[in-house]
């Protein structure tokens, strides 16, 4: 959308009072979206999103100025803007950036959207089914959204980069009542892929799931409350790792000294039973991307192996202040914003414990099927997750659903208490969003069954 | 190609984005085109790390093609790509289904003005960009200074915006108004021994004269960071629950959401069906008021140019109103309460009347119970009204704190927790949407050991 020749002028007007490095970080993002809500479909929606964001560093800081106005002129004043965190003296800086090509982990050859009819068809077909289901289902809400996201990247250190991402996603909230009760089952599932995705995964099957979660959850009894063990179910469970470990892991907590991570690589903080890998080149994930939005190849990053912390997510500023260089983990939310060291894919491999073992030993616990969310404080590793789809475990086998159960812990202590991993590791449904100082960026979770020997539950059954 | 859009012409931008959808075959339409001049400084330590400064732009439109409804958000302003924008917009609409709540709100007389809403200040507008450098230095050094234990942050943040929105729909509405926001924050980094915490605070206003001052931001953060070292893990137990005032805010979020007619529409809410019941306590007065001068929650009319009142919405624990927007009000037999954000329903000024004892004083008639500071987590649960958080806070014992708790989780519902509000304190501030004065609850549930 920009000609090389201009970027090669504004990244010298960005340095001219100095500086180490500038990027331009070009988007246009077209997304459309259809709702159905009490039956029929209720709205539709769609945004574009285009501008150029201009980011100068020096040293640990950085200028950054935006503008949707896509002139010349325009960029030229913004890459002003950012300059000033230079204070250096005028200087001639002559950048040249070259055509540099990028290996995709997704198909970048769809360049439009399907027609409207295909996305509401979608929605009908997952009501139909979620209704069909059980005459207790009192309500279904489906969104389908697809995105089509252009970035162009041009550096002070030479490069010209394209990337193309896809990202489709279709959720489909369940409702069931009973006698005046009522509970939500939320399953949703796409990928950097097309609409073409759902010919496989369909949406019947997505509204099912939906509406199994919903007429379990309607049953359920209060969460105990206190300290128990805990099983966590494969694929969903990975939120664990995003929150009690992740978020951690990201550079510019630990550059900071701020996590408690920090000036660990090397030591163990894990039970050895735990690996945990980051990967943002996995085919068609939703976390995937072929490049970072710093124009740095999405890698396969082995964050903690057999108990050992190895390694961080970096950025370029973190990385290149850090000594060990981008691991091609800086994401930012839109032009808008400066690119933060995120995650893409996290997730545990496979163990050797068979899972019906794994319940089996397990005398009294919860089964965190999966999470609707949760948050964690990064300097202790405090955390908190709300519990999707749960069930009591009791001498061994698994028992009632439970309601509303929130699981509090700490990320390096749950971690040191993982006593089985299981052989079952798969990534989640494909629709988990992760915020971080306000920046929301689409992110996978994976994980097998894994038991953690003791957390604190909370719900309002005491004793 | 792309014109110069200025708050001067915005009014007139946003009508040719309006005449566009007609042309286009919309039966009505709306635009609202916001331009907003931000900037933020970032300081750690001694030195400035980050600096932002930009001016951005969105126009919204919303096409209604005989009840049938789509929404654009764009910042594209190429006329060419506009029109294609907005025709895409109309073609969408055609695949939604008819409903006849949905249509723009009938104008009654002229739309309101900011006159006398004190929305604009011109000591945030004119302020140069050196001293709000110097500022966010400055809670840099006064949190260190405060404690030797704040030995590093994860960055201290002053900013500020200038906003125009303008706002016309082929009602014959034609508005606009300006606005500023200035918010200054701190976030330490706590050291003591192996024990490492991190803590924040912020304060945000539409004018520097009403702003917390950078010392008091820089205090509050450093004792929210320092005063939970030591904390340790409670016992699980029912007793008293005190609510500081910002986690309060926390649960008024959660209770507004009950009480959007969107939510009470489609039965995801435990409000459902109760107005006139008595919910809450005798000292539980909850209004919405987008009309309070100066406030952040304040404008002269909503996002789709309702004008903004004062909404009571419980009175002495009783449940007046739901909050509507036009599409919701005309579906549920009510009228518009001011609530639009042009797509949904949202807060305006949402809070709970002050009561007249101190927060110590709280404390002090407690006997045995939780003051909670912090919470984490969120809720999802409208339908069913159940609470549950994470938490952090203070252990009270004989009317006094007896010392810092963390790990544990607070559970109720709301029901549960509205009715059983026993005090109600005087540390009511305005320093967002929704606000808040501490309060305590009679019982909870809290998971500890």
């Amino acid at each position: 959308m920009l000609d090389p020749a201009d970027v090669n002028r504004i990244l010298s007007t960005a340095l001219e009072r100095g500086g180490d490095y500038a990027d331009v970080f070009c988007e246009r993002r077209l997304a459309t979206s259809f709702r159905l809500q009490s039956g029929q479909i209720h709205e539709s929606g769609l945004s574009v999103t285009q501008g150029v964001g201009i980011r100068v560093i020096v040293g640990e800081s950085a200028g950054y100025a935006y503008s949707d106005d896509l002139s010349f002129e325009a960029l030229q004043r913004a890459a002003r803007i950012a300059s000033l965190i230079a204070r250096g003296n005028s200087q001639e800086r002559s950048v040249r950036v070259r055509d540099t090509g990028v290996t995709p982990y997704y198909d970048a050859s769809r360049t439009a959207h399907a027609d409207s009819a295909a996305y509401v068809k979608l929605l009908e077909r997952a009501q139909i089914a979620a209704r069909e289901f059980d005459p207790r289902v009192s309500a279904v809400n489906a969104t389908v959204t697809d995105e089509l996201q252009d970035v162009w990247i041009g550096t002070s250190d030479g490069r010209w980069l394209h990337d193309h991402r896809p990202l489709i996603s279709l959720g489909v909230q369940v409702v069931c009542s009973r006698n005046g009760d009522r509970a939500q089952g939320f399953v949703g599932d796409g990928g950097r892929t097309s609409i073409a995705f759902y010919e496989t995964r369909t949406p019947e099957s997505i509204a099912l799931e939906a509406a199994r979660i919903a007429a379990s959850n309607v049953e359920a009894v209060p969460a105990p409350a206190g300290e128990m063990e805990m099983v966590v179910g494969s694929g969903g469970g990975g939120v664990l790792l995003h929150e009690a470990v992740g978020h951690g892991l990201e550079s510019d907590f630990n550059r900071q000294g701020v996590s408690l991570y920090s000036g660990r690589i090397g030591e163990r903080v894990a039970s050895d039973l735990v690996t945990i890998y980051d990967d943002g080149n996995l085919e068609g994930e939703r976390g995937s991307i072929s490049i970072d939005d710093e124009g740095n190849p999405g890698a396969h990053k082995v964050l903690v192996e057999n108990g050992v912390l190895r390694g961080y997510m970096q950025d370029h500023l973190n990385g290149t202040l850090m000594g060990v260089g981008s691991t091609g983990s800086g994401r930012r939310q839109s032009f808008r914003v400066m690119p933060q060291p995120r995650m893409c894919n996290t997730y545990m491999p496979n163990g050797d414990s068979a899972v019906e073992e794994i319940i089996a030993s397990t005398k009294r616990g919860i089964y965190a099927k999966s999470f609707s969310g949760g948050q964690v404080e990064i300097s202790r590793g405090d955390f908190v997750f709300m519990v999707a789809e749960g069930y009591l475990i009791e001498n061994g086998k698994v028992t009632a659903p439970v309601k509303n159960a929130t699981i509090v812990g700490n990320g390096p202590e749950v971690m040191t208490k993982v006593v089985a991993v299981g052989n079952d590791s798969r990534l989640a449904n494909r629709h988990y969003t992760c915020g971080k100082g306000g920046q929301y960026v689409p992110v996978g979770v994976g994980m097998p069954t894994v038991k953690i020997s003791s957390v604190t539950v909370g719900g309002s059954n005491v004793g | 190609m792309s014109v110069e859009i200025t708050p001067d012409n915005a009014v007139d931008y946003a009508q040719a984005a309006v005449d566009a959808a007609l042309a286009s075959g919309a039966s009505q339409a709306e635009a609202t085109l916001s331009i907003a001049d931000r900037f933020s400084a970032e300081a750690r330590d001694k030195a400035v790390t980050k600096l932002e400064q930009s001016t951005g732009r969105s126009l919204h439109v919303r096409v209604f093609v005989d009840g049938r409804k789509a929404a654009l958000a764009t910042s594209d302003f190429d006329r060419g790509h506009l029109k294609d924008a907005i025709a895409a917009a109309v073609a969408q609409a055609r695949h939604v289904a008819s409903d006849p709540y949905t249509v723009l709100p009938e104008m009654n007389g002229a739309p309101r003005n900011a006159d006398g809403l004190s929305l604009f200040a011109s000591d945030v507008a004119n302020r140069d960009a050196q001293s709000k450098i110097d500022e966010a230095l400055q809670i840099e050094r006064r949190m260190r200074e405060i404690d030797p234990r704040i030995t590093n942050s994860n960055g201290s943040h002053v900013g500020d915006s200038v906003s125009t929105i303008a706002l016309v729909n082929s009602n014959g509405f034609a508005g606009s108004y300006r606005s500023t926001r200035v918010h200054r924050s701190g976030s330490p980094v706590a050291l003591d021994g192996e024990a490492k915490r991190t803590g924040s605070y912020g304060s945000a206003s539409r004018s520097l004269g009403e702003m917390e001052s950078a010392n008091a931001v820089a205090e509050k953060a450093v004792r929210r960071t320092v005063e939970l070292f030591g904390a340790r893990k409670p016992a699980t137990m029912r007793v008293p629950v005190i609510f500081e005032r910002d986690v309060a805010a926390s649960v008024l979020s959660d209770l507004f959401a009950a009480l959007s007619a969107s939510n009470v529409s489609v039965g995801n809410s435990w409000l459902a069906g109760r107005t006139g019941e008595k919910i809450g306590s005798d000292i539980v007065t909850i209004d919405d008021d987008g009309t309070l001068p100066g406030l952040l929650g304040t404008s002269p009319f909503d996002g789709e140019g309702v004008p903004t009142q004062r909404t009571a919405v419980f009175e002495r624990g009783i449940l007046k109103t739901f909050l509507y927007d036009t599409y919701y009000a005309l579906k549920l037999g009510a009228r518009s309460t001011g609530n639009s954000t042009g797509g949904g329903v949202g807060p305006n000024n949402f809070y709970l009347h002050a009561g007249d004892r101190s927060l110590d004083e709280l404390i002090a008639g407690t006997q045995r119970g939780v003051l909670v500071l912090d919470t984490i987590g969120f809720a999802t649960e409208h339908a069913s009204g159940t609470y549950s958080r994470g938490a952090r806070g203070f252990y009270i014992e004989n009317g006094e704190i007896a010392y810092p708790i963390e790990e544990f989780t607070i559970a109720g519902s709301f029901p549960e927790m509205l009715g059983g509000i026993d005090a109600v304190a005087d540390d009511l501030r305005f320093d967002g949407g929704v606000v808040s004065p501490s309060f305590r609850v009679r019982e909870m549930t809290i998971s500890g050991d």
